[in-house]
């Protein structure tokens, strides 16, 4: 279904984008208790306070990147909920944390995409934690920025389609 | 309650301590720990007093289905339940560590206290102690003996 060469791809194939969008809702659903919804208005323009998680689904073709990125006070709620306290942001629990979150979205949407062809595996996840973050994608497209809301706040989760090296 | 040394593998100590909290909460047993972070440090601390393991898929160094693997090689190990605590999901994971890996069961996070139960119960009697599922050649001497008993 993905075209083996991207050159001339300008946008991720909406089917992955729907299944990805799917594995989100699911994974933060059974994180957090509550769905989270997609809010259509994407992009995300001010600079960040919080932590990304990163992590691929790949397979010898293509490379899905997913860059989870959570503000700080929604990573604050989200451990509260998930650990059953609150860990401060600044602790290696929390990088910990913001990764295994990654590493459960990216098994759910590996599993999904499989769906449609894409059949391949999670690399393992990093996380990353700072302020003032301003955060890019690739300038080279496909690329999606897909933006959600929920009772335990607002995060985002970016991906990047690119081939395989 | 009977005391059972449980091996948790798991690269995020937060999930350690989920495998850890979630197994406190069903008391099935009397669980003393051993924690590693990878197959390889798993390996190196498996000794044979554990008698049951929660390992994770995806981790750094030595993979859970390649630890699983590796314990199922010693020989003398088909007693000893490895469960499969992991995020992937595809039907063709979960057949390879069960087939490829020699896993005994699988479950997906994040995991509740209940669907933990659900998986695990079975491998313990109502005294909190393991019931290791007997290896082909234990079952069939087991087999022999209940023959010449009778």
């Amino acid at each position: 279904m993905i075209p083996k060469s991207l050159q001339g791809v300008h946008e991720i194939p909406s089917e992955i984008t729907s299944l990805v969008k799917e594995s989100v809702i699911n994974t933060f659903a059974s994180i957090i208790g509550s769905e989270p919804s997609y809010v259509e208005q994407n992009g995300q323009s001010k600079s960040l306070n919080g932590v990304i998680g990163n992590i691929a689904v790949f397979n010898q073709q293509h490379t899905l990147s997913l860059m989870i990125v959570i503000p700080k006070e929604t990573a604050l709620k989200i451990s509260e909920i998930f650990i059953g306290m609150e860990i401060p942001f600044e602790s290696d629990d929390m990088g910990d944390l913001v990764g295994e979150i990654s590493n459960i979205l990216a098994g759910d949407v590996a599993a999904s995409i499989e769906t449609v062809g894409f059949r391949g595996q999670s690399s393992l996840p990093t996380a990353t934690r700072g302020s003032d973050l301003t955060l890019f994608l690739p300038n080279k497209p496909p690329t999606e920025k897909l933006k959600f809301t929920g009772p335990s706040g607002d995060f985002w989760v970016n991906m990047a389609l690119s081939e395989s090296r | 309650m009977g005391k059972v040394k449980a091996l948790v593998v798991d690269d995020s100590k937060i999930m350690r301590s989920a495998v850890k909290r979630a197994l406190d909460q069903l008391m099935l047993a009397d669980f003393e720990y051993v924690e590693a972070m990878d197959g390889q440090d798993a390996l190196e601390k498996f000794n044979d007093e554990i008698e049951i393991m929660f390992v994770d898929w995806n981790m750094p160094n030595m993979t859970g289905v390649e630890f699983s693997r590796a314990i199922r090689d010693k020989g003398d190990t088909e007693h000893i339940p490895i469960i499969m605590v992991t995020a992937e999901k595809s039907m063709g994971k979960v057949d390879k560590a069960l087939n490829e890996g020699g896993a005994n069961e699988y479950i997906t996070k994040p995991f509740t206290a209940d669907n933990m139960h659900k998986t695990i119960s079975r491998y313990f009697d109502d005294d909190g102690n393991i019931i290791g599922e007997e290896s082909e050649e234990e079952e069939e001497k087991s087999f022999f003996s209940s023959i010449l008993k009778s």
